[in-house]
C-alpha cells in the first residue's frame, strides 16, 4: 500500500516536472506573397490574423500544431514547438491548397507528412 | 457705490465684451479638450471597453520598457560571462541561458500577445472615431477640426508605438534564430570533438548578441505611450 502510495506520489511529481518543463516556443509564419492579405489560415483550428507585412510571431505552447486552411479541413504541415525556440514556417498562398516550406523539415516521416522542426 | 455714467458704459463696452469672449472662448478649448481625452471620457460610441483599451496599451508599453530594461542588463551580463568561459559545454549552457531571456523578451511582442492586441485595438478605436466625426454635424467647423486633429495625433502616437513594436519583434526572433542555430551547430561540432571551432563559434557570436542589445537600447529610447 505505502509502496503504491509512494509510487502514485513519485508519478505526480514527474508529470508535473514534466508539465513545467514544456514551456512556450513561437512559429514564425512567412506568408508569400505577402500582399496576399485574406489568405485564410488556421493553427489546430484557431483563425490566424494574416499579418499586414506577411511575417507573423506566434506564441505557442510547446508541441505539435496542425497548419491548416480551413478550420478542420487537411493539415498543410505539422509544426513542431519546442521551449524557447523558434520554427519557422513559410507558405505560399497563392497554390491550392496552400504550401509549407519549412526551414528545418523533418526528413523520412513513415506517412510522408511535412514536419517543420524548430 | 460707484455711479457709471453714459460715456464711462460705452469706454467700459469693449473691456466687457473682450471678457466675455475670452471667457467663452476658454470654456470651448476646455470642452473641446476633455472631449479629446480618450482615456478620461467614457465613448457612447464605441463603449469604454475601447477607452479602456487605450489606456491599457500606454499602460502595457510602460512594463514593456521597464522589462526590456532589466532583461537587457541580464542578457548583457550573460554575454560577458560567454566571453570569458574557456569549455564550449559551459558556453552552449550560457547559451541557453541567453535563449530564455529573448524567448522571454519575444513573447511580450508576439503577434498573438496582449500588447499587439491592444495596440489593434487603440489604432481601430481611433479610425473609429475619425469617421463617426466625419459624420457628426453636432459641432461648429472650427469645433470638429480641433478634435479631428486630435485624433489623427493620437492615431499617429499609436502607429508610431506599433510601429515600433514591429521592429522589436524582427529583431528578437532575429535573435532567437541565431542563438538556436548557433546552439545545434556547437552541438554538431561536439558530436565530431571540434572543441576548438566550438569555443570559436561562442565567442563570435557575442558580438552579434552585443548589436542585438545595442538594438534593444535604441529601442528603449525610441518607444513611447502614444499620445495626442
Amino acid at each position: 500500500m505505502m509502496r503504491a502510495a509512494r509510487t502514485l506520489l513519485g508519478l505526480s511529481l514527474a508529470l508535473l516536472a514534466g508539465s513545467c518543463n514544456d514551456g512556450f516556443g513561437y512559429i514564425e509564419l512567412k506568408t508569400v506573397p505577402a500582399s496576399a492579405r485574406n489568405a485564410a489560415l488556421y493553427i489546430d483550428d484557431q483563425r490566424l490574423d494574416t499579418p499586414s507585412d506577411g511575417v507573423a510571431v506566434l506564441r505557442q505552447p510547446a508541441g505539435t500544431r496542425k497548419l491548416q486552411s480551413t478550420p478542420a479541413g487537411s493539415t498543410l504541415c505539422d509544426i513542431v514547438v519546442r521551449k524557447d525556440r523558434i520554427t519557422t514556417v513559410t507558405v505560399s498562398v497563392l497554390e491550392r491548397p496552400p504550401r509549407c516550406q519549412c526551414a528545418r523539415p523533418k526528413s523520412g516521416d513513415p506517412q510522408g507528412r511535412r514536419i517543420c522542426l524548430g | 457705490m460707484t455711479i457709471v455714467s453714459g460715456s464711462g458704459v460705452k469706454r467700459l463696452l469693449p473691456a466687457v465684451l473682450g471678457l466675455m469672449l475670452a471667457i467663452a472662448a476658454a470654456s470651448f478649448i476646455a470642452l473641446a479638450d476633455a472631449k479629446a481625452q480618450p482615456a478620461s471620457q467614457p465613448d457612447a460610441s464605441s463603449g469604454s471597453g475601447a477607452t479602456l483599451a487605450d489606456d491599457e496599451f500606454s499602460r502595457q508599453l510602460n512594463d514593456l520598457k521597464r522589462s526590456f530594461g532589466e532583461v537587457g542588463k541580464q542578457i548583457e551580463s550573460g554575454t560577458q560571462a560567454i566571453d570569458k568561459l574557456k569549455s564550449p559545454e559551459e558556453g552552449r549552457k550560457g547559451i541557453v541561458e541567453l535563449r530564455q531571456q529573448v524567448s522571454k523578451l519575444l513573447g511580450t511582442v508576439a503577434d498573438n500577445g496582449e500588447v499587439a492586441r491592444l495596440g489593434r485595438m487603440a489604432l481601430d478605436r481611433a479610425d473609429q472615431k475619425l469617421k463617426s466625426l466625419a459624420e457628426d454635424t453636432r459641432f461648429r467647423p472650427e469645433e470638429r477640426e480641433y478634435l479631428v486633429q486630435r485624433w489623427r495625433d493620437l492615431r499617429a502616437s499609436t502607429a508610431s508605438a506599433i510601429k515600433e513594436l514591429d521592429v522589436a519583434r524582427r529583431d528578437f526572433a532575429e535573435l532567437l534564430r541565431t542563438l538556436q542555430t548557433s546552439e545545434d551547430y556547437i552541438d554538431e561540432l561536439l558530436q565530431i570533438r571540434e572543441h576548438e571551432k566550438a569555443l570559436d563559434v561562442i565567442h563570435n557570436l557575442t558580438s552579434g548578441i552585443r548589436d542585438a542589445s545595442d538594438k534593444l537600447k535604441r529601442l528603449l529610447g525610441g518607444l513611447r505611450p502614444p499620445t495626442a
